[in-house]
């Protein structure tokens, strides 16, 4: 027997408790606190690591120094060089030498005039022995970098202040984007006083030439910058741009459709619902990413040695069915590395889905039932993708086994050679077709200097080189064609897409674009 | 038993960090260092020494009050943890004073009502919460909360209108254990001998379940609110990561990621040292709540 008396709820009492619970948080609200006037609020996905430029190498912290410092010259929209600090520059010793002259009405946010000599200093500093730039590579071109970099010179010898406003550059030899190399953040300006007195806080205290200041940074939380009123080109039209740190992508859609965020970057997932909906419409940008992705083959060991195993795998896979369905066409196919916005020649004529070939091509090769390791990230994308594979190549008798590692492990594996066969995309430093040839396939880079592959041709090496040195552009042009249709030809990769890259911003942002390049953004043409 | 203890931690998350593959220097200097860089780099985080002298290493910097320095921020890992702990408690203490209440009234509710409606609708509800992982529950609660009522701020670190909805998320799973427990402990004791003589006593019934009902069933819900709340103080790594909760789980999740071994040793050592301490707090109010195991 039940000595207690059941005490009764009614569904009653249940509806009182829930409106008295919401009673007590009165005053919320989901909507962001007033926004200073002009303030456009951006999302991040990740809390930058350093803001000094020496030491960049995350596009989230480049994206942000693009808007706070300068460099000599920068890009365009339509990815041409433009002079930035450097007013005007001249190209003699058929590219060897430049002399760059500097604007006299460039001054850093606490007020100092930018002379030749803080170039040198910058250069001097990205290079130094004492320190551990990962961006040494930017200007090692230069007159004597190496020997700087290794402390057996005081300067770098082919960095000369000619008067305050006028800086020469002597290169080891002729490289052709070596302008295109000055527009990225490693070689912004920085002032050496500053620099010096704040040491390493420099990394969380950026002072630049740039169209914003920053005022505020609560690490993992969000960035404040400032409209520079002493801009050389004017203050920017947005009075201040809020970057709030939002790790999780359907957080940050939910904020963006609460106005919380101004911009975002559209995830796979919700394309199909930004493109059909009508609340969006005419509000969804694109850019011809500067990127190709691709499936690489460890070249220098069995199986993928063989370049009919290779070519096998590519005539397996069809890639315009996976970029239409799954992908829903957010991207290009790829005629080979180099992108087509960057490809001034005509593309290699790469062959088609063929899985009767490709079955041939198996059985014909030297190790009938290859097994093989096909190692890719833990992005959930690729992993899906990577099973997409699986299931074509198991129909052309090869069998894969996904190893599927985190980042980190994953890099290591991929740079020691472990991987049969892997999933990679490569993303532009610069805009040159030299950034999707030189660190990807000549044999000096094999490993983490880029070339994963381990592929090695001597005459690609040899092409890639007289076109580095090339000062015309049609010469260049013939060297970079020619390599690249050798590559195509051998397949080190499967050459899979550029992937297209899409934003969404509010209604009432006015002459947003969006930029193949995040240097390109300074933040100077947004506006409400 | 505390050094011990913390001791034995460091070194087991030590030896386990080190044994995992990959390589941070890989993802700290981008795509193109050059072999020079990648070697100056290691030599300098002592990648070369041995695993020994790079513990007896760890264990010198500990001796002297440091957690040592992030691989990629070069930031003071005890200051970063510092910032990031108040946010943590402020979460975790949110969390509990949402769960503790409502669980135990649900809880009692359910016991009051063994085998009416009532008590099963709550069970059903319980078991619910218990289950759902909470990067559903956290999301189903935004879009419901934030998205549609438009009531509460989908994510930030700040004030309550910031800290309730992590916090909700977090009581979830919290407030269902403590119903469930309360809910047994308070049938259990219910039954006793000692509730039958209150009740000759001729106690009223309120006071019989406040005074003598509840505070018998409480040792096993303390129990539940200390795991939880030690839990939820080493930091709620997916509720903080949902809402961009700049909290110690956050902050450990991203060490891990980018193997940066000083923040994970660091987060990995705080998160034990709050356990421990939540623990003997729970242990001292045992001896408040049964007189029977105070030490004489």
């Amino acid at each position: 027997m039940n000595p207690c008396r059941p005490v009764v709820f009614t569904a009653r009492s249940f509806a009182l408790i829930f409106v008295l619970g919401l009673a007590l948080i009165p005053g919320l609200s989901c909507s962001p606190q007033n926004r200073p006037k002009g303030q456009a609020i951006y999302r991040l996905n990740a809390d930058p690591t350093t803001l000094d430029p020496a030491y960049i190498v995350d596009v989230t912290g480049g994206a942000i120094a693009a808007k706070l410092f300068n460099g000599l010259v920068r890009l365009d929209p339509e990815l041409r060089v433009i002079p930035d600090i450097a007013r005007t520059w001249e190209i003699q010793d058929g590219g060897g030498t430049y002399v760059f002259h500097l604007r006299d009405d460039v001054s850093f946010s606490n007020g100092r005039v930018v002379t030749a000599e803080d170039f040198r200093y910058s250069f001097e500093r990205l290079l130094s022995p004492k320190g551990r730039s990962p961006n040494t590579w930017v200007l090692d071109k230069m007159l004597g970098a190496k020997a700087y970099i290794q402390g057996s010179a005081d300067h770098i010898r082919g960095v000369e202040v000619l008067d305050p406003h006028t800086l020469r550059i002597r290169l080891e030899r002729p490289f052709a984007p070596f302008l295109q190399l000055l527009t990225m953040t490693a070689a912004f300006v920085v002032p050496r006083e500053t620099v010096e007195r704040l040491g390493s806080d420099f990394a969380v205290h950026p002072l630049g030439t740039g169209p914003f200041v920053l005022t505020e940074w609560k690490h993992n939380t969000e960035l404040v910058l400032l409209g520079n009123p002493s801009y050389y080109s004017g203050k920017p039209p947005m009075s201040s741009i809020r970057y709030r740190i939002i790790p999780e992508d359907l957080t940050a859609v939910t904020e963006f459709e609460l106005s919380n965020i101004d911009v975002i970057g559209v995830p796979a997932y919700e394309y199909s619902r930004f493109r059909s909906s009508d609340r969006w419409k005419g509000l969804l940008s694109s850019s011809q990413g500067i990127n190709t992705y691709y499936i690489g083959f460890n070249c220098a060991r069995p199986p993928f040695d063989n370049p009919e195993l290779r070519k096998a795998v590519a005539a397996a896979i069809d890639r315009e069915t996976i970029l239409r369905t799954f992908y829903e066409g957010r991207g290009r196919l790829a005629s080979g590395p180099v992108p087509d916005i960057l490809r001034h020649w005509p593309a290699p004529v790469l062959p088609a889905y063929d899985p009767v070939r490709a079955r041939a091509l198996v059985l014909s090769s030297a190790d009938r039932h290859p097994v093989i390791n096909f190692y890719v990230n833990p992005d959930q994308e690729v992993v899906d993708i990577a099973e997409i594979i699986q299931w074509y190549l198991a129909k052309a008798g090869i069998q894969v086994r996904i190893r599927q590692l985190e980042w980190s492990a994953y890099k290591a594996a991929i740079n020691n050679g472990e991987a049969d066969m892997f999933w990679l995309s490569w993303w532009a430093d610069y805009p040159d077709p030299e950034n999707f040839l030189f660190p990807l396939f000549h044999s000096s880079n094999h490993g983490a200097g880029g070339n994963r592959s381990r592929y090695t041709n001597r005459e690609v090496d040899r092409l890639i080189e007289s076109g580095q040195r090339a000062a015309d552009v049609r010469e260049r042009n013939q060297y970079y064609m020619k390599a690249e249709h050798i590559i195509a030809g051998e397949m080190p990769w499967v050459f899979m897409w550029h992937k297209t890259d899409f934003t969404l911003r509010q209604p009432y942002l006015k002459n947003y674009h969006m930029y193949p390049i995040y240097s390109i953004d300074k933040g100077t043409e947004v506006s409400f | 038993m505390l050094i011990p203890l913390l001791l034995g931690i460091t070194f087991i998350t030590f030896a386990l960090a080190k044994a995992l593959p990959g390589d941070p220097v890989y993802s700290m200097v981008g795509e193109r260092a050059s072999p020079e860089i990648i070697e100056k780099i290691r030599n300098e985080l002592g990648a070369g020494k041995s695993i020994f002298r790079q513990y007896g290493g760890y264990l010198l910097l500990l001796s002297q009050g440091e957690l040592g320095r992030s691989y990629y921020t070069n930031r003071k890992v005890a200051e970063d943890i510092l910032t990031k702990a108040p946010q943590t408690f402020k979460l975790a203490f949110m969390a509990m004073l949402i769960a503790v209440p409502a669980g135990l009234l649900l809880g009692l509710a359910s016991a009051l009502s063994r085998r009416h409606w009532v008590d099963r609708t709550i069970s059903g509800l319980v078991i619910s919460g218990m289950s759902l992982p909470v990067f559903w529950s956290g999301l189903m609660l935004m879009f419901l909360l934030s998205l549609k009522l438009k009531l509460l701020p989908p994510s930030g670190t700040g004030g309550l209108q910031y800290v309730l909805l992590p916090a909700m998320t977090l009581a979830l799973p919290a407030l269902s254990s403590l119903a469930r427990v309360t809910r047994i402990a308070v049938l259990d004791s219910r039954d006793m001998p000692y509730i039958r003589t209150a009740r000759a006593k001729g106690l009223q019934e309120v006071r019989i379940i406040a005074a003598h009902v509840m505070r018998n069933a409480l040792i096993p819900v303390v129990t539940v609110i200390g795991l939880d709340f030690g839990s939820y103080l080493s930091g709620a790594v997916l509720t903080e990561t949902i809402f961009g909760w700049d909290g110690i789980g956050r902050f450990a999740m991203e060490g891990i990621i980018k193997r940066d071994y000083p923040v994970i040793m660091g987060c990995i050592l705080v998160s034990t040292l709050s356990f421990v301490i939540i623990n003997m707090l729970v242990d001292m109010l045992y001896q408040y709540l049964d007189p029977r195991l105070r030490i004489r």
